[in-house]
């Protein structure tokens, strides 16, 4: 049976930095492949090592991959921040000038080169680009680093309120002059928070803001419809959430916590993986007594360090009632350097399934 | 007043070191604050604090104060502070349409937080900071070169203004080496010092001051390890001579500045904070 069901077209690798996703997310496409689809496999900031083993280069573009074990056919490609979200300003603004003005535009710079949620934005505009080619029977995304795994899943959110039709009107016309915006109680508090905004940062940065504003009223509508699109997209049952943690207490509570919330928010958790659960040696090996050498001494310290954190998984008892199913991987003796090794972790996981 | 910024790649143990130095720092009677980053707490289970909530202090039962500040409080203390009107700063934060401004205009966020890390003694901004050493556990690389990268950014976009001039103020204090430490926590693998290598250099590039690199999770391997025996031992002869070629990497790019943390064979959080505190002494 595949682990990844023929009837999933999205799969969103997540977790917190330095657990493996990415490596987890080649792995899954791998499988899918060999299984005979049509994979795409979409990272983000990859290490330059896995960009050599993929094959991908920085501009974005789509490399596919070869193996004798690929039935199907392997993609895959760096989402390119900074590209993507210019593509979509030239696409959605109204006027080349238009367009021109927002790229040249000091704070639109920031926002697009910054970490502040425009990473996440751009990994899902890619991401539903891909779905909506037609190409792929599957794709799978790696998500942006962050500090939880739930940041993920806000930062559309955040990026999104950015083009609300308020906020931009707020700054279109601020002194009044807007008819419609005129009437209400509101407008003399909005020139009152535009002064005290020029207080804290300066006229100059008031003026750069405005700017920015009135520069993306124009592809807003194309923004929220984008927006409403990419949510439509992760909500449905055909997108599966993977989680990719580490045995250790805090991650596992995370764990938990991301687990719990997107259930609530309604997407689809498929499963959680354990990555570097174990040594390899420890995996393979019945008898947990060593000999009294210095090696042994140390392997059998490692033993028990490894034993005493599974315990920690008790943490996820709950989940496991919950049909999500949970995977170890071990630490793999060798860094991933090819796609042999990619193979291996499938095979790793093929034995669990 | 010192401040320690630490980062490094994500999952090298930043967050254990950075509290591993907190309680150094608090062991040699420093008044000491570890500040966490973002919305949500970490620290809070990592170290089993009472519930900590963004703007907000508590105290750790190993004898430091554990704040998390995030962009929107590091702002609305900022703003408290300087429109002194309570009114006005109701009006302006209790609005739906600025609190959304507030979380997406461009390194509005990573602003406020670095004035928050640089706002006490010598540049006095802002409610009082009174604390030895504050040790703050940073974002890990693209994120945290985002936050020093915010003030300098800020003077290129707009060059008057009290937000020029706050940003000029943040940057002189990042630029500091008596003031500010950088700590990048690595681990002996070829990712993590690769990225390690690169984010020294770009800090050096930003601000001109010479990172400390923490090598942690080193493991006191057997001297009489051999590449042939039993399955284990090949393995720890492997990792043992990853270990040795990546400390030699080290080596030659760090000279001196940098020193290796223990591999702590622990599941409890508190006592790998209590046993790397005894190894971040230099």
């Amino acid at each position: 049976m595949s682990f990844i069901a023929r009837d999933v077209r999205v799969v969103v690798c997540a977790g917190t930095g330095g657990v493996g996703k990415t490596t987890i997310a080649a792995a899954l496409a791998a499988q899918a492949a060999e299984e005979g689809r049509r994979v795409l496999v979409l990272t983000i900031d990859p290490s330059q090592r896995l960009k050599t083993t993929l094959g991908l280069s920085d501009s974005g573009e789509t490399s596919e991959l070869k193996h004798p074990r690929i039935k199907g056919s392997l993609s895959a490609a760096v989402v390119n921040s900074k590209k993507t979200f210019d593509d979509f300003v030239l696409r959605s603004a109204r006027s080349k000038e238009s367009a021109q003005r927002i790229l040249n535009n000091k704070l639109y710079v920031q926002l697009s080169t910054t970490l502040s949620g425009s990473q996440e934005f751009t990994a899902l505009e890619r991401l539903y680009e891909a779905v909506e080619s037609g190409n792929y029977d599957l794709v799978i995304l790696d998500t942006p680093p962050a500090k939880h795994a739930m940041d993920f899943l806000k930062a559309p959110q955040k990026l999104g309120a950015l083009f609300q039709d308020k906020i931009t009107r707020w700054f279109r016309d601020p002194k009044g002059g807007d008819k419609s915006f005129l009437v209400g109680i509101f407008q003399m508090g909005t020139k009152q928070v535009i002064k005290a905004l020029e207080k804290l940062t300066g006229s100059e940065f008031v003026r750069e803001l405005s700017d920015f504003f009135s520069s993306i009223q124009s592809w807003q509508g194309e923004l929220e419809e984008r927006t409403n699109n990419v949510h439509r997209l992760l909500v449905a049952a055909s997108t599966q959430f993977v989680l990719v943690c580490s045995y250790d207490r805090s991650k596992l509570l995370e764990a938990f916590k991301f687990a719990k919330a997107i259930r609530q928010d309604g997407y689809h958790l498929h499963s959680l993986i354990l990555n570097r659960a174990f040594p390899e040696w420890l995996a393979n090996r019945q008898d947990r007594t060593f000999p009294s050498d210095p090696a042994g001494q140390m392997a059998a310290k490692w033993a028990g360090y490894f034993e005493e954190r599974r315990k920690n998984s008790s943490i996820l008892s709950e989940l496991q009632n919950q049909s999500v199913q949970i995977r170890e991987l071990p630490e793999m003796k060798e860094d991933i350097r090819t796609l042999d090794g990619v193979f291996e972790i499938v095979d790793r996981l093929k034995e669990q399934t | 007043m010192k401040i320690h910024l630490v980062t490094g790649k994500g999952g090298v143990g930043k967050s254990a070191v950075a509290a591993a130095l907190a309680y150094r720092c608090a062991q040699d009677g420093q008044k000491t604050l570890l500040a966490e980053l973002g919305d949500e707490s970490f620290y809070q289970d990592y170290l089993g604090l009472k519930p900590l909530r963004e703007g907000q202090t508590v105290r750790s039962p190993l004898g430091f104060d554990v704040a998390l500040w995030s962009g929107a409080s590091c702002l609305r203390e900022y703003a408290l502070y300087l429109l002194k009107v309570e009114s006005l700063y109701k009006l302006f934060f209790e609005n739906p349409v600025s609190r959304t401004l507030i979380q997406v205009a461009p390194a509005l966020s990573e602003l406020a937080i670095m004035g928050k890390v640089t706002s006490g003694p010598p540049r006095n901004v802002g409610p009082k900071l009174d604390y030895d050493a504050i040790v703050v556990d940073a974002y890990a690389t693209g994120h945290f070169l985002a936050l020093l990268k915010a003030p300098i950014g800020m003077i290129e976009a707009v060059r008057v203004g009290p937000m020029a001039e706050q940003s000029k103020g943040i940057l002189k204090i990042l630029r500091d080496p008596q003031i500010t430490n950088y700590h990048l926590v690595c681990l002996p693998e070829e990712l993590p010092v690769q990225e390690s290598l690169e984010l020294d250099r770009e800090i050096q590039a930003l601000v001109n001051v010479k990172p400390y690199l923490w090598l942690n999770k080193l493991i006191d391997f057997p001297k009489s390890l051999k590449a042939q025996g039993p399955e284990y031992e090949k393995d720890f002869f492997l990792k043992q001579q990853r270990q040795d070629s990546t400390q030699a990497t080290i080596e030659a790019a760090f000279k001196g500045r940098w020193s290796s943390l223990p591999f702590v064979f622990e599941a409890d959080e508190t006592k790998i904070v209590a046993a790397l505190a005894k190894g971040v002494k230099r």
